[in-house]
């Protein structure tokens, strides 16, 4: 298990991808300083305002108003956007408006005092979240800090000035800024200036004020900032540069001495440049301690992971071990109780001792602790479950009961004495066995040797005891009861939480599998939707689309988890971060919005309520972020799908219409030439023919002018639907009165006709194109009328079932060729053999019929009846049916 | 036919318009023609036809808007004929004041029928044809009386409900006409009444009554898209 060199490959190699994704967005220039009256804010106004002499679009978002006359007067020149007025428990608080900023849209914009925490009831809770979202809209954007606001320089700057800076910008802010302008002054002018009350005004210098102002805390604070500069300058020449092999990683507790460990860990990835990783163990539920040192991490650009397991020290060296970290970083507190030592053995020699190769950095417990460690007194392990089950509390009681009992008749039996003792240890295992947590153990362990005491030790029934060495034997059986019960409920523990973690293994397996099985986007959201409301048991969304087409009333009797859902999805969807509770963003919506990226951005956005303001955990995070990727997957595996099957529907479209048009041209051409020879006859040799024959040519020129005639009329139908997407006007049209047209016109071409036609009872709406329909009926009454031979006896049946309209059309005639029976639909390229006019027109007025009856959602379908003649059926759906044509008509007729 | 009605063709394809003036001819008409829409104006007011057919896809102006300017000045009955099918564009020529249409193709049977009927009407509105007052409208086995308000078929007496009556009095009236959904609705049921739905059932209702098979009807015709038309005989 030694480390070598070629160790964080995946890791590094999954940021270098990460990292190489060029952001678009607007450039941030920071003006910094290293106290306040440094001139930041003038340093910045006087260059906007060049800026804006040069023609550029500036305009000032926010500038703290400020008692200086000179810098006053600046800001009056650039224009400036109107600040919001928050109303807050009777203070009208002034804010950055965010909003008027991205309507504005300028080319740059300035923001004073980045650091600055929003009122409440701001989308954003800190001010540099305003700035990111600006960067984001491709806005410049101008802003000032001071250095103790750098959160990683936070507890550097406590220990130097003494004094707690709760408004912090992360790092990253600073380190993707595209300029950091070091405005510097001179400490003893800038205590000049704040003698003469130039900096905050004479009534504003409070105590906390003029001790900060020293002489010692400025020019330390100077070095700092004037290195933070240098650092960064430092890093732009060497980011081209290979980075260090390092990996740091950094323990986290629910204590807040952990905050210094992980600002520790950060400086040193800082000062490196290599990645690092803040690891919690959990154990049991997440504190709220934990829950804040995760975010402070988060924010320095940890990447976080949470490992389970009671040995903490083992968990920690396995995961180093596995992801070849290098540097490890540790709090230490000083333990005063040497019995915990003497138990347990010192967590920095564990991990020294497992991970041999590894560096361990110990960070010293700055508090004292002594406020943190009566809380952790009073709730062991982080865990407030600590009420009294009655129902524990009697097992525990019946079962030491029980053992004294049992131990009475082993001494009865003369077998007693050593077994006496064994007997309540395993009183007192079965205890921790069957009763939750550690205290009713602990308990057990404490009565049990009271009543070993009390009932088996000479002098019996007192608590007294005459041997010497039955102290020694207490103790050593309360010390083995109480360990072998901690033992067995840490067991029980691991269980529970291996089962949690089996449960959620297998749901992420159970949802890609059906992720795989959904075949549409609506699928696929009600998979995710399922599982996220059943893992987190509270009502969950996903919009896998764009939100600016969604729709947001939602149509499947689910509410929205908020009123203004639709506002944040779309914040969520445009910046491509989290909003919503726990987040920086809307946090005082009740509920945690997630996006769903994808390779080409945010695809979706999954929402999750969470009720009376409960944040999620970092586990929960985690779980709901790998969610996220898997409906990613899903949606853009869908997207591609879809894609692909429109090609399709366009390539066969277009073949369609090639073979179209082949079939017309060979039966245009027939008609044509009847009629040009027998017009020419009549024209060159009409003197020649007597009244018959010239009466025989012209009716045969009317004949086939009128079978040319219903062909262009049928063409004419096909344009109708061929045209744009294969959709169709439908209208609500009486099926009788389409039937009767179609009949009377047929009767009128076909005089001979024997029509038999029956028709619901009942008046029969059905959407449709009318004329779509008539012509198809025409067609089919058509067809049949020369399949039924000399006498055409023909039946137009109309029926009705609960979806659909059955239009039947059945003839007495010679029947279907049974080959010809499955291409019957498909035109008459597939019959290419025959080409005599015996059977023209036929192929193209039945692919006509079937393109009509595809294009209105129903289904087309031919068969030979028994005995004798054929039939062919199409079905229109009676509601409002689908037009996209995406059912397959034609394959009916195979059945 | 001795009074010798003169017809005004509107049609700029010589083949077709050579066609219908011989029909025409042959059928006792005078014919006037002319392939441009722009002289409508002029000839209609210097030869007075008593009926103007008019091809919709005319190269000088729109037909439509050659039967708008018309009809500002003129009640000459006109018959639409045109080669486009779509069922739009024969409503908008109806609401435009068209009396009729023709689609083409058509046969010289359909297209005498149209114009007699349309001349008859027009008649009718004039009061200077013995048709005016006319009370007693017989279709075949159809007898609509509306001095009476009796309707019977075959000679047997049919109940109607009273808008089912004043429905088969207005086709009946109109008859050999097409009358559209819209104008059939505005007559019936008042100019605000958009139900296109309660025209089917009623009308459905009155095919059960007067038909033997409503799939086969012999007094009353649908114009797909366009409206309802009662035969003449």
């Amino acid at each position: 298990m030694t480390l070598s060199d070629e160790r964080p490959d995946p890791d590094a190699l999954l940021e270098s991808i990460e990292s190489g994704q060029k952001k678009t967005g607007g450039k941030l220039k920071i003006f910094f300083g290293y106290a306040a009256g440094v001139g930041k804010t003038y340093a910045m106004l006087e260059e906007a305002r060049e800026r804006l002499d040069g023609g550029i679009d500036v305009v000032a978002g926010y500038i703290e108003p400020h008692a200086r006359p000179d810098t006053a007067a600046l800001a009056r020149d650039i224009p400036s956007l109107p600040q919001k007025i928050i109303q807050y428990r009777n203070i009208q608080l002034f804010e950055f408006d965010i909003d008027a900023a991205l309507l504005r849209k300028p080319a740059l914009i300035l923001v004073d005092e980045l650091a600055h925490e929003n009122a409440q009831g701001s989308r954003n809770g800190k001010r540099y979240q305003d700035v990111e979202e600006l960067l984001q809209a491709g806005i410049d954007v101008w802003a000032t800090m001071n250095v103790q606001h750098v959160e990683s320089l936070n507890g550097v700057v406590r220990r130097i000035t003494g004094i707690t800076v709760r408004e912090t910008v992360p790092d990253y802010i600073i380190d993707q800024a595209d300029k950091v302008k070091l405005v510097d002054i001179d400490p003893e002018e800038l205590l000049k200036r704040f003698a003469e009350g130039k900096v905050y005004g004479k009534d504003r210098v409070t105590v906390a004020r003029r001790n900060f102002f020293t002489s010692g805390n400025l020019s330390s604070l100077r070095e700092i900032a004037m290195r933070k500069a240098a650092d960064r300058v430092s890093r732009d020449i060497e980011r081209e540069k290979k980075p260090a092999p390092e990996k740091i990683l950094v323990c986290i507790g629910p204590s807040p001495s952990s905050a210094s460990c992980i600002r520790a860990a950060a400086r040193m990835a800082d000062a490196w440049h290599a990645p690092w990783i803040a690891v919690t163990v959990l154990q049991g539920d997440e504190s709220d301690g934990v829950r804040e040192n995760t975010a402070l991490a988060l924010r320095l650009g940890a990447k976080l992971v949470s490992l389970q397991g009671s040995d903490i020290a083992f968990a920690i060296s396995e995961y180093a071990k596995l992801t070849g970290v290098t540097n490890l970083v540790i709090g230490k507190r000083k333990r005063h109780d040497a019995f915990r030592n003497l138990l347990r053995p010192e967590f920095a020699d564990k991990l020294a001792f497992l991970l041999p190769d590894v560096e361990v950095h110990i960070i010293p417990d700055q508090l004292t602790g002594s406020r943190y460690r009566k809380r952790k007194f009073l709730q062991p392990a982080g865990r407030p479950d600590f009420r009294l089950s009655p129902r524990h509390a009697f097992i525990s009681l019946a079962i030491i009961a029980f053992a004294t009992l049992f131990s009475y008749a082993l001494r009865a039996a003369n077998i007693g004495d050593h077994n006496i003792i064994m007997v309540y240890i395993l009183g007192v295992l079965v205890i921790s066995r069957y009763t939750e947590g550690y205290l009713y153990g602990a308990v057990s362990s404490v009565l049990a040797v009271l009543s070993f005491n009390f009932f088996f030790t000479e002098p019996y029934f007192t608590f007294n005891a005459i041997d010497p060495r039955y102290p020694v034997t207490f103790f050593i059986m309360f010390l083995v009861s109480l360990i072998t019960s901690a033992m067995t409920v840490r067991i029980k523990e691991q269980v529970v939480a291996s089962v949690q973690r089996e449960r959620r293994t297998e749901m992420l397996y159970d949802i890609n599998r059906k992720l795989l099985a959904a075949y549409d986007i609506a699928g696929i959201t009600q998979v995710i939707e399922d599982h996220l409301s059943a893992v987190f048991s509270t009502d969950a969304i996903l919009y896998a689309a764009d939100p600016a087409n969604a729709q947001f009333a939602r149509t499947d009797g689910k509410k929205n988890l908020c009123e203004n859902e639709k506002s944040v999805v779309q914040w969520v969807f445009a910046n491509g971060k989290a909003a919503g509770i726990g987040t920086g963003t809307l946090s005082l919506v009740p509920a945690f919005y997630m996006p769903v990226s994808g390779r080409e951005g945010v695809i979706g956005v999954i929402g999750l309520s969470c009720e009376k303001g409960k944040r999620l955990s970092h586990e929960n995070t985690v779980f709901l972020g790998t969610l996220a990727s898997l409906a990613a997957l899903a949606i853009e595996r869908q997207s591609l799908s879809d894609r692909q099957h429109v090609m399709e529907l366009e390539s066969e479209k277009e073949k369609m219409r090639y073979d179209f048009l082949r079939g017309i041209s060979h039966d245009l051409r027939t008609p044509l030439t009847a009629i040009l020879g027998a017009s020419s006859v009549l024209l060159e040799n009409g003197e020649a023919l007597d009244g018959d024959a010239r009466y025989l040519f012209a009716s045969d020129i009317k004949c086939d002018a009128q079978w040319l005639m219903r062909m262009v009329e049928n063409i004419l139908s096909v344009t109708k639907i061929s045209d744009g997407s294969m959709r169709i006007a439908k209208k609500n049209e009486a099926v009788e009165e389409v039937v009767a047209e179609a009949v009377s016109l047929v009767k009128t071409h076909f005089s001979g006709i024997r029509l038999n036609v029956s028709i619901p009872a009942d008046l029969l709406m059905i959407p449709m194109d009318g004329t779509l329909i008539e012509q198809v009926l025409i067609n089919l009454i058509e067809n049949a009328a020369k399949y039924a031979g000399v006498s055409p006896a023909i039946e137009l049946r109309v029926t009705v079932d609960a979806h659909n309209a059955v239009f039947a059309v059945t003839d007495e005639g010679t029947g279907i060729p049974e080959e010809e029976l499955p291409r019957i639909f498909d035109g008459p390229v597939s019959g290419d053999k025959k080409t005599g006019d015996g059977s023209r027109g036929l192929g193209i007025g039945l692919m006509i019929c079937a393109s009509i009856i595809k294009a209105h959602g129903g289904t087309i379908s031919a068969r030979n009846r028994e005995g004798h003649g054929a039939e062919i059926r199409f079905t229109l759906p009676r509601g409002q049916g689908i037009t996209d044509g995406k059912q397959d008509a034609g394959s009916d007729s195979r059945g | 036919m001795e009074n010798k009605t003169l017809v005004l063709i509107v049609e700029d394809e010589n083949p077709i318009c050579h066609f219908m003036s011989t029909a025409l001819k042959a059928n006792g008409y005078r014919v006037v023609s002319t392939g441009k829409g722009l002289e409508i104006p002029a000839l209609v007011s210097s030869h007075c036809p008593d009926i103007v057919l008019l091809d919709l896809g005319l190269p000088d102006i729109d037909g439509i808007d050659a039967l708008q300017a018309l009809r500002e000045w003129s009640d000459v009955p006109v018959v639409v004929v045109s080669a486009r099918n779509g069922e739009r564009e024969k409503v908008a020529a109806l609401d435009h004041g068209a009396d009729d249409y023709v689609t083409k193709p058509f046969g010289t049977a359909e297209l005498l029928a149209r114009i007699r009927t349309a001349i008859r009407h027009s008649k009718a509105r004039q009061g200077t044809d013995a048709s005016t007052g006319e009370t007693v409208f017989t279709i075949g086995g159809l007898c609509v009386d509306t001095e009476k308000m009796i309707i019977s078929v075959d000679g047997a007496e049919v109940h109607f409900t009273p808008i089912e009556y004043r429905l088969l009095e207005l086709l009946a009236r109109n008859r050999g006409r097409v009358l559209t959904h819209d104008l059939i609705m505005k007559k019936i049921w008042g100019p605000w009444f958009t139900d296109n739905q309660t025209l089917r059932v009623n009308m459905a209702n009155i095919r059960r009554k007067l038909e033997k098979n409503p799939a086969e009807p012999r007094y009353i015709r649908t114009e797909i898209g366009v409206g309802y038309r009662m035969v003449e005989e």
